[in-house]
């Protein structure tokens, strides 16, 4: 692997995640957002050389939603800008390349989206292969459940594993004050709520939730100035699969696993096990038993912590949710995770995923020190 | 850019109103099978694919790039999918180019597509906005008072518009893929109807079934293939806030900022000498002149002056869209990446029919958005 350009994440805002904001519009939540990422870096707009967005249409419920956030982004003068369809994860992902290109030395990655303005399990299903896959009425739930029953029908995962792993999100989200479910819940409790697509449960899916969020990046020479502890990427890379899902394995995750080899490769990372702490996107306790499988991470072992921020299952705000595992990772790392510390977090995953049953994933190795001297 | 970066293949489907005969995969992969074609390559080649379109809405699909991760050879690839309002086909192909200049990716397969007979533009492009009265106008009834202002502070005579459409739709009949290919007289376009005043519906572009792919590569990976590449001199992407008090909307900050970008970049001094030929956005007729003078090529108040002289004529001083741009064929999203393929052809000395002799020098451009979103390139054929 030749040199690349260390970089860091600098600065991440979120808002709460809640069921529904109900006096804001998106862009009323990513204002503010903005406003603190840049005031925790001690800069102002005009010190940051690119911006990129990530929303969906669908999601906002219109046309051009992300049009509203050039306003709100402080796009005066122009700004060099994208926005992406694509959750922020994925944003930061092409502002790193960026850098790396030499084109920039920061960026300001905002992510919104009003999850309440519509039903996003029916979006959902208009993420789908129109022809054969959205018209039998597959939903977001339905797919999870045939993901779930696949892994395990391969592993012979039993309903109270699944529970255990939802309980222990809940315990771990109590302790993250951005988080929606914020109760913590027992694995007994969860076995015991009925199903939504079995063999999930509902105590084993989010809600609805929304906020707005904002990453900044900042290349070495400037990350040290806009952050006292900047959080270094030491690899990074992103896999997609063809949607079909009768033409894939639903029980693991080959595009994660390939993600995570490439990115372990550019980190000099010998194995997940190596790192404290890992935010997975995983939105049912199946998930995050196929993406640890994927990544090999051995579910039982006390460290590295998995989303020690609760995950996914305590808020799960679609376009953000792989950002925040991110900003999460960078708050770990930087002593900001306060009052769900991991100690001595020295390096980090973070993994994002978009579309039906872990269509597309990314995977991010951070660390507290620079990868390349 | 770190290292150079070249367009080895291009590939466009023959757009047309309906392409029933296809689906939308079947529809990109058109596209996507003749870039690879063109450039003597296989999936296999490609490391990383980059897709962009237009609102979901226009087709109903939502992100319909997951969709169509197996029809553009993605699997186990990355891809990722932009979206930057009318701008997007451009932005969409300037990000493959930022792939391979960060020197993490050596190939790149960059796609940009709309199925409008899917859907009903008009209605996916007049957004409800909250606090703001529905105008139900679709893009056309947007743009018309943008027109109307440049009519009135510039005094472009009311000819200006057709005379531009008549050149558009002459290029466009030299087109083999154009959407439109029959000639149109000046009466025509007079004698049609108006739609939204100032724009007839002569001077509005179709609404068109269509995609565009491209390869992206390094110098060493350009020069093994089999055609002279285009090399990309300099590519940006800017936009602006809409709600900024005395915004000039007609010539917006953002298009002089970004064009001065990728001319500095490119060592471009005087775009009007500089320039051999360029594709411009253009779906509404008077949308022409005003790019003249936002794209530098003449001062405020001259763009419709060198369309009165002719100047923009295939042969003249400046081709203006010798394909016959945005007038002739506009499968939305797919629209500005072939304004950039469109340039990329001419400096390779393969746009066929409509080819402009000895064009060394093109820019391709797109705007989106209400004229906030800007994206553009400088292609060379010289390393």
């Amino acid at each position: 692997m030749t040199a690349l350009r260390n970089i860091a994440i600098v600065g991440f805002a979120q808002l709460p995640i809640v069921a529904r904001d109900e006096h804001r519009m998106a862009t009323e939540m990513l204002y503010p957002a903005i406003r603190r990422a840049l005031a925790d870096c001690g800069v102002e707009r005009d010190d940051i050389d690119y911006q990129i967005a990530g929303s969906t249409d669908y999601m906002d419920g219109r046309p051009f939603g992300f049009v509203a956030a050039l306003d709100v982004m402080g796009s005066w003068p122009a700004r060099q800008d994208l926005h992406l369809e694509m959750d922020a994860a994925f944003c930061a992902y092409y502002a790193w390349v960026r850098m790396q290109a030499g084109e920039c030395d920061t960026a300001l990655v905002a992510a919104h989206g009003k999850l309440s303005e519509g039903e996003p399990n029916r979006v959902l299903n208009l993420q789908l292969d129109p022809y054969y896959h959205a018209a039998i009425g597959l939903d977001a739930a339905s797919t999870a459940a045939l993901q779930a029953s696949a892994y395990m029908a391969r592993t012979g995962t039993t309903d109270r594993r699944l529970a255990e792993i939802a309980a222990r999100n809940r315990t771990a989200g109590a302790r993250n004050s951005d988080a929606q479910v914020r109760a913590p819940a027992s694995a007994d409790e969860l076995q015991h709520t009925p199903w939504l697509v079995e063999p999930l449960r509902s105590g084993y899916v989010p809600p609805v939730g929304e906020t707005a969020t904002c990453l900044i990046l900042a290349a070495e020479g400037k990350a040290e100035k806009f952050c006292d502890r900047p959080v270094w990427i030491h690899g990074v890379d992103h896999r997609t699969e063809m949607q079909t899902l009768g033409a894939r394995d639903l029980s693991r995750s080959a595009s994660t696993q390939l993600a995570a080899q490439k990115a372990f490769a550019m980190a000099d990372l010998a194995r997940a096990g190596d790192v404290d702490v890992v935010e997975l996107s995983a939105a049912t306790p199946a998930e995050e038993l196929i993406l640890c499988d994927a990544l090999g991470l051995d579910t039982h072992a006390d460290r590295p912590v998995i989303n020690p921020s609760g995950g996914p299952l305590c808020g799960n705000p679609i376009m953000m949710t792989g950002g925040i595992r991110l900003g999460e990772t960078f708050r770990q790392l930087a002593g900001r995770a306060v009052g769900r510390e991991v100690h001595g977090a020295a390096r980090g995953i973070a993994h994002a995923t978009q579309g039906h049953c872990l269509q597309h994933n990314i995977v991010w190795v951070v660390g507290s020190e620079r990868r390349w001297s | 850019m770190k290292r150079p970066v070249a367009v080895v293949g291009v590939g466009q489907t023959h757009h047309t109103s309906r392409r029933s005969d296809v689906s939308i995969p079947g529809l990109v992969r058109e596209a996507v099978d003749r870039a690879l074609l063109d450039a003597g390559l296989e999936h296999k080649d490609i490391d990383a694919v980059i897709i962009g379109k237009a609102p979901d809405m226009l087709e109903g699909i939502a992100q319909p790039e997951q969709f169509l991760a197996g029809a553009l050879g993605a699997h186990l690839k990355p891809l990722l999918r932009v979206h930057t309002a009318g701008s997007v086909g451009a932005s969409t192909a300037l990000t493959a180019v930022t792939h391979v200049a960060s020197g993490l990716y050596d190939r790149v397969l960059t796609v940009a597509f709309e199925k409008q007979s899917e859907g009903n533009a008009m209605w996916a492009l007049s957004p409800n906005m909250p606090f703001t009265p529905p105008l139900v106008a679709g893009a056309g009834g947007f743009f018309a008072p943008y027109c109307r202002a440049y009519i009135t502070k510039t005094k472009c005579p009311p000819h200006i518009g057709p005379v531009t459409a008549v050149n558009a739709r002459a290029n466009g009949a030299l087109n083999e893929y154009a959407h439109l290919r029959e000639p149109v007289t000046l009466d025509d376009v007079m004698s049609s109807p108006m739609l939204w005043d100032p724009i007839r519906f002569g001077e509005t572009c179709p609404s068109s079934d269509g995609a565009i792919a491209m390869i992206l590569s390094s110098a060493d990976q350009a020069k093994k293939g089999p055609h002279k590449p285009a090399w990309v001199k300099s590519g940006y992407s800017y936009a602006e806030a809409m709600w900024v008090p005395g915004r000039d909307q007609v010539s917006p900050a953002a298009g002089r900022i970004c064009a001065k970008a990728v001319y500095d970049k490119a060592g471009i001094t005087d775009p009007w000498k500089q320039i051999d030929t360029a594709e411009i956005y253009v779906p509404f007729a008077w949308f022409e002149a005003m790019w003249l003078e936002n794209l530098g090529f003449c001062d405020v108040g001259e763009g419709w002056k060198i369309i009165d002289r002719g100047e923009q004529k295939l042969g003249a001083h400046l081709p203006i869209n010798p394909s016959g741009g945005v007038l002739c064929t506009n499968p939305i999203g797919a629209s500005g990446m072939i304004r950039l393929g469109e340039a990329a052809l001419q400096v390779m000395g393969r746009a066929g029919a409509h080819q402009v002799e000895g064009a060394k020098t093109a820019l391709g451009h797109a705007y989106g958005g209400g004229a906030q979103y800007f994206a553009m390139w400088i292609v060379s054929s010289e390393e």
